[in-house]
Parts: structure tokens; sequence; C-alpha cells
């Protein structure tokens, strides 16, 4: 797909104080958003946190789905200039969203298929737990990982296997045909790593449906947070390598640029083995600050919540390499690959680093509403990050950068 | 073993496990070195578990007014589903004599002074019995009633979390009357306080007194702050542990939010020749009735530390408690005198899993 090029294309004249600037105003268009929609005591303080999560996970796939799975189509072309595609591309996003959450899971799949994809089938159901509030937040937990599976294999099939094997296919049958593998490939991998979670959130768990949480054993926890975290530190090195490395070193097997067989397994293998050491690093880091993390802890104690901040450290980090292309034009653009793509990673852990000290100080208690401190249960930072990385897709990828980069003419 | 699959299993996928591996074998497990003194006994009776009486109720609040990060003095709750949470701790020293501690100071005034008359708690506070009184953490239910308790004795010493916020000091020192504002705009009374308290107050740290941690107001009793964000805004926890002679360490909570074993993991690095015995109070487990994996979690998690007595309420959530009672940990039965009282909750089995209202434990 041409975005397999477009986002791996080199450092584009960027001014980095405009850069700035427009990183400063995209911020306040997040504080604004997020007072708006998620501020306990803001507008519609949507952050309870599972629905609030769940609907900037949709608002993500969304954008996901125009920019990365149908490669725009059908919202490209001669018709409309750049902010006017922008503006229906924005629009498409946020009637995806909504038809996502409330038409195909909560009305949809929800009602005929599976009941804990909405709150009503649930509180229908009866037993323990069955009301309104409870009942949101499970269905919400349950469109939360099915829409991560997808962001990870639409992102990772972006990225490696590329227009493969649809390559010279029209735009319209291969954008259908990419939907069809990247959703059935999201279903098996949400069943297997999340649906044993969902099953267990209730009482008595539902055996029938699920399995016992396979990996409870070593991860020392049931929570599929354990899942979570770890397929979040894949996406940040799937996002880190298209973003920032060109799509180095994957595209070493892929002369045309296009996406193939081999680079789409070299992707999804590679990424994988990166995932596990940085999340593996991330947990020996956290053992340091906290200690070992022990079953049946909680807070920082707990193993599921240090799987979890693994995922929302990685999550920082792919939010900062964003922003270091986007609003930085990669900054670095050197003769040599492997010089450039390291100090833009450098760049970018930075930048998360900075997200991190930013979200757990009293700044952000203040703008965000939330409780001071780590590990709150009812808190991820996971939402505000995705509510800023949706901001700056929009702006990136909906409007092409529009108005830090013009077009050239 | 466990966590050491978890890294071989690691290892298979992922280089680099082995030189991890150093560094996940932390020192969670290190022996602390504080030592506390013992206690002969400890008697807990407890006045009121029952916070609210219907969790739909103040669910229901919650979710209309921002959910559970909510700051507390912002919802305008329903003062008739106002309980309160409270306890009569009665340490016996080794040498024979007794002391009495109150724990926490319940919601609702209303609900307060009925329970405490019922318990003689006003005799108690009147005459200098209650040689002081522990708030475990700001909430709003262990907090708030905190007229009923000062209006018989306004100088007891309280020892409280260093972590509150100004609408919480107002309260107990300033005579505030808060209010909250309905969707309708109407300006609704949530707690008052008109007895202002002027005895000693001990605002407890993470550090402690004497750099220790912990604040130790009897011999074999430890007080140490958990500083934890809990939600509706409040941070940090009061817990208490008391080193019972020949039996070990009990550790007694008001809403246990930095998590039971993290409770008994923080006394195994800090006390001397730790040995768990027992633990009181609400384990902030299944509150609202529901379930999540991780209470599994925590139920293998207790079981490995091998209790021998663990009597919970409140927050812990019956379900969770009927869980751990069949996975065999040893839950301590309450009675039926909580059907004495005038109001009971609506979640309360006749499994009798919950040490509740009215009902007493010695460890």
């Amino acid at each position: 797909m041409s975005e397999i090029v477009a986002n791996q294309a080199e450092r584009k004249n960027i001014n980095v104080f405009f850069g700035l600037i427009n990183l400063a105003v995209a911020f306040v268009v997040v504080s604004g958003l997020w007072f708006v929609f998620l501020h306990p005591n803001g507008v519609m303080a949507l952050y309870t946190p599972m629905y609030g999560f769940s609907l900037l996970v949709a608002f993500v796939a969304s954008i996901v789905l125009i920019s990365k799975v149908t490669d725009f189509y059908p919202f490209a072309g001669p018709s409309l200039g750049t902010v006017s595609w922008g503006l229906v591309r924005t629009i498409a996003a946020v009637a995806i969203m909504l038809f996502l959450v409330y038409g195909f899971f909560w009305g949809f799949i929800g009602r005929f298929g599976i009941t804990y994809f909405s709150p009503y089938s649930i509180i229908a159901a009866g037993g323990v737990g069955a009301e309104i509030f409870n009942a949101r937040e499970n269905a919400s937990t349950a469109i939360v990982y099915l829409l991560t599976a997808f962001l990870w294999v639409a992102l990772t099939w972006s990225a490696g296997f590329g227009q493969w094997p649809w390559v010279g296919v029209q735009r319209g049958p291969a954008a259908l045909a990419r939907i069809g593998i990247v959703g059935l490939l999201s279903t098996i991998a949400y069943v297997v790593l999340f649906h044993p979670h969902v099953c267990y959130l209730f009482f008595p768990a539902q055996t029938m449906a699920g399995v016992e949480p396979w990996w409870s054993k070593w991860a020392m926890t049931s929570s599929a947070y354990y899942n979570l975290g770890l397929l979040l530190s894949i996406l940040m090195w799937v996002i880190v390598s298209d973003v920032l490395w060109e799509g180095y070193p994957w595209r070493i097997v892929d002369r045309k640029g296009q996406g193939n067989l081999w680079r789409g397994l070299f992707t999804l293998i590679g990424t994988f083995v990166l995932g596990i050491l940085s999340f593996m690093a991330l947990l020996a880091a956290m053992n340091i600050f906290w200690l070992e993390p022990f079953e049946g802890g909680q807070y920082t104690d707990a193993p599921y919540f240090r799987y979890l901040h693994a995922g929302e450290i990685s999550t920082f980090v792919a939010l900062a390499a964003f922003i270091v292309k986007t609003y930085f034009g990669n900054l670095v653009n050197g003769p040599n690959i492997w010089v450039r793509a390291a100090l833009r990673t450098v760049a970018a852990a930075i930048g998360g680093t900075l997200f991190y000290l930013f979200y757990y100080s009293s700044l952000s208690t203040f703008l965000l509403g939330k409780v001071p401190g780590i590990a709150q249960p009812e808190d991820t930072p996971l939402v505000w990050t995705l509510l800023f990385l949706s901001v700056v897709l929009i702006q990136a990828d909906f409007f092409a950068g529009w108005p830090l980069v013009r077009k050239e003419k | 073993m466990e966590r050491r699959d978890f890294l071989k299993t690691m290892a298979i996928t992922g280089a680099a496990a082995s030189s991890s591996t150093a560094l996940f074998s932390g020192n969670a497990e290190a022996a602390g070195t504080l030592d506390i003194g013992e206690v002969k006994s400890v008697k807990i009776d407890v006045l009121s578990e029952t916070s609210w009486f219907s969790n739909d109720n103040l669910k229901k609040s919650m979710l209309d007014y921002g959910g559970a990060s909510t700051n507390q003095y912002t919802i305008p709750w329903d003062a008739d589903n106002a309980g309160g949470y409270s306890s009569l701790i009665t340490v016996t020293t080794l040498d024979g004599k007794d002391h009495k501690i109150l724990m926490d100071s319940g919601w609702s005034n209303t609900w307060m002074d009925y329970v405490y008359e019922m318990h003689g708690i006003p005799r108690m506070l009147r005459n200098g019995e209650i040689e002081f009184m522990v708030l475990t953490h700001w909430h709003l239910d262990h907090y708030w009633g905190i007229e009923s308790t000062l209006k018989h004795n306004p100088k007891i010493k309280i020892y409280a979390p260093a972590t509150h916020y100004p609408e919480d000091m107002a309260l107990l020192r300033d005579k505030a009357h808060h209010k909250a504002t309905d969707k309708e705009g109407k300006q609704v009374p949530i707690c008052k306080n008109d007895v202002p308290h002027t005895g000693e107050l001990v605002l407890c740290s993470t550090e402690g007194e004497k750099g220790e941690g912990v604040y130790k107001p009897l011999p074999g009793m430890a007080i140490k702050l958990f500083d934890v964000p809990i939600l509706l805004r409040v941070r940090g926890e009061n817990v208490l542990y008391f080193n019972v002679k020949d039996k070990g360490i009990v550790t007694v909570t008001g809403c246990c939010h930095p998590g039971i074993l993290s409770l008994f993991s923080e006394a195994r690095r800090t006390f001397k020749d730790y040995k768990p015995y027992g633990c009181y109070g609400g384990l902030h487990l299944t509150l609202f009735e529901t379930w999540d994996p991780k209470f599994d979690d925590v139920i293998r998690g207790v079981k490995s530390f091998g209790l021998q007595k663990v009597a919970c309420n409140h927050c812990t959530g019956w379900l969770w408690a009927e869980k751990a009672a069949e996975a065999g940990i040893p839950i301590v039965k309450g009675t039926d005198k909580y059907k004495s009282y005038k109001r009971q909750s609506a979640v309360a089995k006749a499994t009798n899993v919950f040490l509740t209202n009215g009902d007493t434990v010695v460890f």
C-alpha cells in the first residue's frame, strides 16, 4: 500500500520551532477534549475508566482502519483538497467509532452472539454484578481487548505484509480483502489472548465459553493485562520501526517497498522478539524500583499492574515516535540509516520519558482530574495517550500534516 | 518456582532472559529488623461495618457525578444510604492492662450516634477510656461521621494520614458544613462537624516517627501509612499491626486499599521475626459484589501466607469471602447479631462469612 512508502519517507522540511508550536496546540486540544469527554468533573465524565477507554480505542482503531487497512479507500482522490478530505475522514472515523461501540458491539454482536459485548445483554442475563455500571465496564473491557488485538494485527500487517498478496488489485477489493484478513487474525488473537480473562470477569466463571487463563501459572495473575502489556510492547516496536526506522530492518527483504510475505513474517517475528525483550527489561526495571511483585499483590505489587505498566510505558514511547515524525520531521536525516534510526529512537525514548513524568506529575493531576500516584486501579495513562495519539494521527494521516506541512506544488 | 518457569518460558522466545533473571530475583522477601515489642491479645468489636446500605444507590451517585476518580466532596450523596465504618480495638499489653482504641468514625452522624450508643462508646470517650483514635483514611464512610466522636471528646488524640486535602482539615478543625451541587443546581449538605478537634493530631507520613517508617503508640503495636492513590480522590491509608505474643502479626485495616498481600509483604520487610497470624477489616476486593480474575490471584496469595484467622467485612465483598472460605482460607464466621441493628446491608447473607455489626474477634 502507498502508506508503507509514505511512512518511511525521509525527513520533510519541517521547522522545529513551528513543530513545537504545533505540538503545544495539539496538547491544548487534547486537554480540551479531555475536559469535555473524560475529566471526572468535566462535561461527559466518560473516564470510568473502561467506558472511556473503549471509546478511545475504538476511535484509534477507526483511524487505523481508514489510513492503514483500507488505504483511505474511499476517502481519497482529486475531488477534494487536503483540508476537506481531512474533515471528511475525521467525521468518518467518529462515525465508525460510534458504529463499532454502540452498533456493532452493543447492538449486534452483544445482542445476537456474545453476551458480554453488550451491557444490556449482561444485565438481561442477570446474576451477580449485573447492573449498568459494572456491566458497561465489563463490556468495555472486552471491546478494549478486541480492538487492541485489531490494532496490533492491522499495524503489523501494514508495516510488514503491506499490499501482499493483493499487489495490483483495485483499491476497493484490496481494501475489503485486508479488512477480512485483519479481522480474522484479530479475532483469533483476541480469542486466545483475552477471551479467557473476560469469561472469568463473571461469577460464576463462564467455563464452558472460555478456558481458565492459561498464562496464570507463570504470569502469577489470571488477568489478561499480561497479554495486553506484552502486545503493547510489541506494538511499540512495530510503530518505531515503521515510523522512525523507515521500515528497516524488515524492508531489507522487500526491494519493491510494497510489502511481501517475507517482510511480513520478518516484521512479525522481529517485533515480537524486540517486544519481549523490552517487556522484560521494563519489568526488571520496575523490580528495582518496587521490588518483586507477588501473586495477589495490588497496586505496584501486582503482577498484572507491572505488565500493564510495561504496556503503558511502551505506548508513551509510541506516542513520542509519532510526534518525532509528525512535528519534527523525524529530526535526523543523515546518510546512514542505522545512525539516524538510533538517534530518532533515542529522541522517542526521551519523549516517552517526558510523557511519563508529565502523567504522574501534579500538573497532570490538575489538568486531568486524576488521583495523584501510580497504579490507582481506576486509572491508566493509556486513555490519555490514546487521546493524544488520535489527535496526532488525525493531523498526520487525515490532514497530511496540515497546517504544519504544506502540499508541495 | 513459578516465577522461574515464567522466566524460562520467556527465554525460549526472547534472548537475554538469563541476564534478566538476576534482576527479577529482587529482595521482596528480605526479612525486616524492626522490633515493635509484643502484646498479649487484641480484641476487635465491630461497631459498624455497614458503610452504606445499598451498593446500587452508592454506585449510582458515583456514576452520575463523574465515576470513581471524582472528588468525594463534589458528589451529592444520598444521606439516607449513609452508614459508617468503625471498630473498637482493645489491646491487652503484656502487663495485663487493657487499652482501648477507636478505629474510624463512620459516615452518617445519625447512624454513628445510634451505633455508638449501642456499644457505650460515648461514655468511653467522655471518661477517656478510649485512649486515642486511628483514622485509617479520609474516605467519607470512615471519616465524615467525625462529629459523633468529637462531641464526646474533642481533645481525643488522633492518628490520621498526612495525605489530607483542605476539605478534610476544614471538617476536622474549622466547623465546616460541606455541600455538593446536584444536577438541578441545588446545594445538598453532605457532611458537617460543629465540634472542632482540639487535641493532638498526629499526621502519619511514610517516614514514621524516628524515621522507622511506623508509629508506635503502644508496645507491640505499629501504625504504618501506605501512600497509595485511592478512588474518590483520596490518598493514603493507615494500617495497624499488632505483634501478638506466641502467635504472630495481626494486620488490622479500614479498607485495605494498598492490597492485603502488600500489607503482609510490607510487614515481612519491616518487622523482626515476622510470622503472619491473622487479619481483620475491609479487604477492598469484591466491593460491589462483582468478580475479576485478579481476585482469584488474591485468594491464592492469601493462602500462601498461611494465616490462622481471617476476619473480614465491609469492602471485602461477600463474594470474595465466600470463595475464600471455599478455597480453605480460615475465614472467621460472624453471627446474626447484625440483625439486632435497626438497619442491615442489602448484601448480607446467611453464610455469615463476614464478621459483621456487633460481632467480635480475638487474636
